[in-house]
């Protein structure tokens, strides 16, 4: 049973490891391992007897082939309604076969179920709303992606990202003493236009406990102090833990069902070490979906839900609107056609879909915000979702993909597309780099942050004086 | 032989198909596991139950679910093939008497006017199932010969009847032929895909769980089909 130095079925626990997959730029040497690697039929039995139940058994088995959810698919439907993209054609000519074999797979079959997994399907879930046994497919590509990754057949890309988790507690390498620098540098970057700004560490008790995506500290440092700022005008009483900070997932992009254990493990420590009233998260789908709708599950809470109430970062920006703790100044509301991109991980995976509606109401003028067809719990993924932005391999084909979120906006005419999650924001900016068709894009916060009434005691003094 | 065929073989397909039907409900429930499913199945009833009826109802009814309004053709085609295959064999006059012979059971029947038009409404929408997954290369690529077989046997029952009630050509044979292939259909049904009978409502309740308690509670009204 040959496994690979760098492809094998371990995960990646230590920064050696690590540092060995890394340095294989591009994972070059990492799939021609992929090529030799056998499969472990005996532990692929095993995990299938052991996790694979009635639910999934009963769909595959149940599924009429009535094709009503090719048309769910925005893979299908950018690819020219090419039929191997049906994605019940795609389940079944992979796990569907991996069931009735009972695993006895070879390693090209394997190597087809991981491009699939991640390169044809982003999780997103929308077949399973078109389906009228409600079959839901991304669930089905997801656990597939959890057998592939206990096999070894996981993108290059996504070994690492979980490897990062298990290393760092964080999908980038990102230290407890890292994050708590960059927050201290917020601050002082921004004393001189908001004196008195805090990003409070490890502050029991507080009102609300803020967690991220790894990407803010490592690459976006300006959207902490964003989100600093606004809680300091909304005069939120707030902190960030110094261990548990990272909210979101790659191991839940990976399949690598131990590692989002770990990783959710210590942001519900950090909630039960600081006891906020509640947790709020960044603009981020997949932290959301990772930390708060299937986290509890797999730290084990029989009731679903996270220690402490977990919102998303919408939730809390349309309440501060609600109640006046944020107030807009009306001549500085948005006044180009405008359009927002549902997150199939927060919209149709946790149904807030009011509460960015909301907002829209709050900061863009009347007659410029235009809904996308279809949108709300039927919108599209932006094409980049479940990972698939960071993998190489797929470049392509996520290229063609997006072309289903491309036309959706151009449709709409709008000239900014509001994102309020990482991966949208991503795939949208990636949209306009390959098809260039004059977008800008942007998140909630720096939006906020222009059009925002400051109070006056929270101005800089010597402009008070002047 | 005509007594053997409506008496001990029609208990035993009765046996089988509803001890059958039974034994299936019962293993699918077990095998719902909600830390694998990640759905707290027990934990919130009231958001479970108001999920999967919302569920089941949606699609339930024709254009009930944006999935079937979706696709108006194929909603037409799929209600009218399953409302004659449901509501016929159930309240057929020729079904009722027998009841009413063997046991004196009064059930309510539907005129044979009707009955005649809900066969021929089984039977046509068969053939426009078939050509689709021959036409549409999204369903040609599903589809496999066992479709096709399970087409024809749940058809064979309406065909054979419908030649029977009217007296076209042989009469004992068609009559036969309509007896032995109900009985076939009836055992299939646990066995096959032809369970969707009782697992649409199990796998949209469970689906619909999943809304109502995990992946919708935060939307008004719930996950909207």
């Amino acid at each position: 049973m040959p496994e690979g130095i760098l492809c094998n079925r371990t995960p990646i626990n230590t920064k050696e490891q690590l540092d060995a997959v890394l340095a294989d730029k591009g994972g070059k040497q990492y799939y021609q391992e992929m090529e030799h690697l056998d499969v472990d039929v005996e532990k692929l039995q095993k995990t299938l007897q052991d996790t694979c139940k009635s639910r999934i058994r009963t769909w595959l088995e149940m599924c009429a082939h009535c094709g009503l959810c090719a048309d769910s698919c925005f893979f299908y439907l950018a690819n020219k309604k090419d039929p191997t993209q049906v994605p019940s054609y795609k389940i079944i000519t992979t796990l569907g076969k991996i069931i009735e074999k009972n695993g006895n797979v070879d390693t090209a079959h394997m190597i087809k179920c991981m491009d699939t997994a991640w390169g044809k399907c982003t999780c997103c879930n929308r077949c399973g709303s078109f389906c009228p046994y409600g079959i839901d497919m991304g669930v089905m590509f997801s656990y597939l992606r959890g057998l592939c990754f206990s096999q070894g057949f996981v993108p290059w890309e996504m070994k690492i990202g979980s490897g990062m988790h298990r290393v760092f507690r964080a999908q980038m390498d990102v230290t407890p003493e890292d994050w708590v620098e960059t927050c201290e540098w917020m601050v002082e970057e921004q004393q001189d236009e908001w004196p008195g700004l805090e990003i409070p560490v490890d502050k029991e008790g507080a009102d609300i406990l803020y967690t991220v995506n790894a990407r803010e500290p490592k690459h976006y440092p300006e959207d902490i102090a964003e989100a600093a700022i606004l809680f300091h005008i909304a005069g939120e009483n707030w902190t960030v833990p110094s261990i548990g900070w990272e909210q979101t997932s790659l191991t839940m992009f990976a399949g690598d069902w131990e590692g989002c254990k770990m990783q959710v493990q210590t942001v519900f420590d950090a909630i039960e070490r600081l006891k906020p009233k509640r947790v709020l998260g960044t603009e981020c789908g997949h932290a959301h979906r990772g930390t708060v709708v299937e986290g509890p599950y797999w730290v084990g809470r029989e009731d679903g839900r996270p220690p402490v109430p977990y919102i998303h970062y919408v939730e809390w920006l349309a309440e501060a609107l609600r109640t006046g703790k944020i107030k807009i100044d009306p001549d500085k509301r948005i006044k180009v056609p405008v359009t927002l991109q549902d997150s199939c991980n927060y919209v149709r995976n946790h149904g807030l879909k009011d509460v960015t509606r909301e907002i829209m109401s709050y900061i863009v003028e009347p007659g410029y915000f235009i809904e996308m067809y279809p949108n709300k719990e039927y919108n599209f993924c932006c094409g980049g979702g479940g990972g698939l932005n960071g993998i190489g391999r797929y470049r392509q084909w996520r290229n063609t993909g997006m072309k289903v979120k491309r036309d959706q906006i151009i449709a709409t005419g709008a000239k900014l597309v509001i994102a309020p999650c990482h991966n949208c924001w991503d795939a949208i900016r990636d949209l306009e780099e390959v098809y260039e068709i004059g977008i800008k894009w942007s998140f909630l916060k720096p939006l906020i942050i222009k059009m925002a009434i400051i109070p006056d005691h929270l101005k800089p003094q010597e402009e008070e004086e002047e | 032989m005509y007594n053997f065929i409506t008496g001990p073989l029609l208990w035993i397909t009765f046996i089988i198909f509803f001890g059958g039907l039974t034994v299936r409900v019962v293993l699918y429930i077990r095998g719902l596991d909600w830390r694998l499913d990640r759905v707290a199945y027990r934990k919130y009833p009231a958001l479970g139950i108001k999920g999967a009826l919302s569920s089941i109802f949606h699609w339930l009814i024709p254009f009930g679910s944006h999935g079937w309004r979706a696709k108006p053709l194929y909603t037409i085609i799929f209600f009218i093939f399953h409302i004659g295959l449901v509501v016929t064999p159930l309240f057929l006059v020729g079904h009722a008497i027998i009841l009413k012979e063997r046991w004196g059971i009064d059930w309510p029947t539907i005129p044979m006017l009707l009955a005649d038009a809900l066969t021929i409404g089984v039977m046509v929408t068969a053939v426009f199932i078939a050509i689709r997954r021959i036409g549409l290369p999204e369903v040609r690529i599903l589809t496999t010969a066992y479709d096709y077989f399970l087409l024809v046997l749940t058809v064979l029952p309406f065909f054979s009847g419908f030649m029977a009630a009217h007296q076209f050509g042989d009469y004992v044979f068609w009559n036969y032929t309509h007896i032995l292939s109900g009985m076939a259909l009836l055992i299939a049904i646990p066995f096959t895909k032809l369970f969707h009978v009782v697992g649409y409502f199990l796998s949209r309740a469970q689906l619909g769980m999943d809304f109502g308690i995990k992946r919708a509670y935060k939307a008004k009204g719930g996950f909207a089909w």
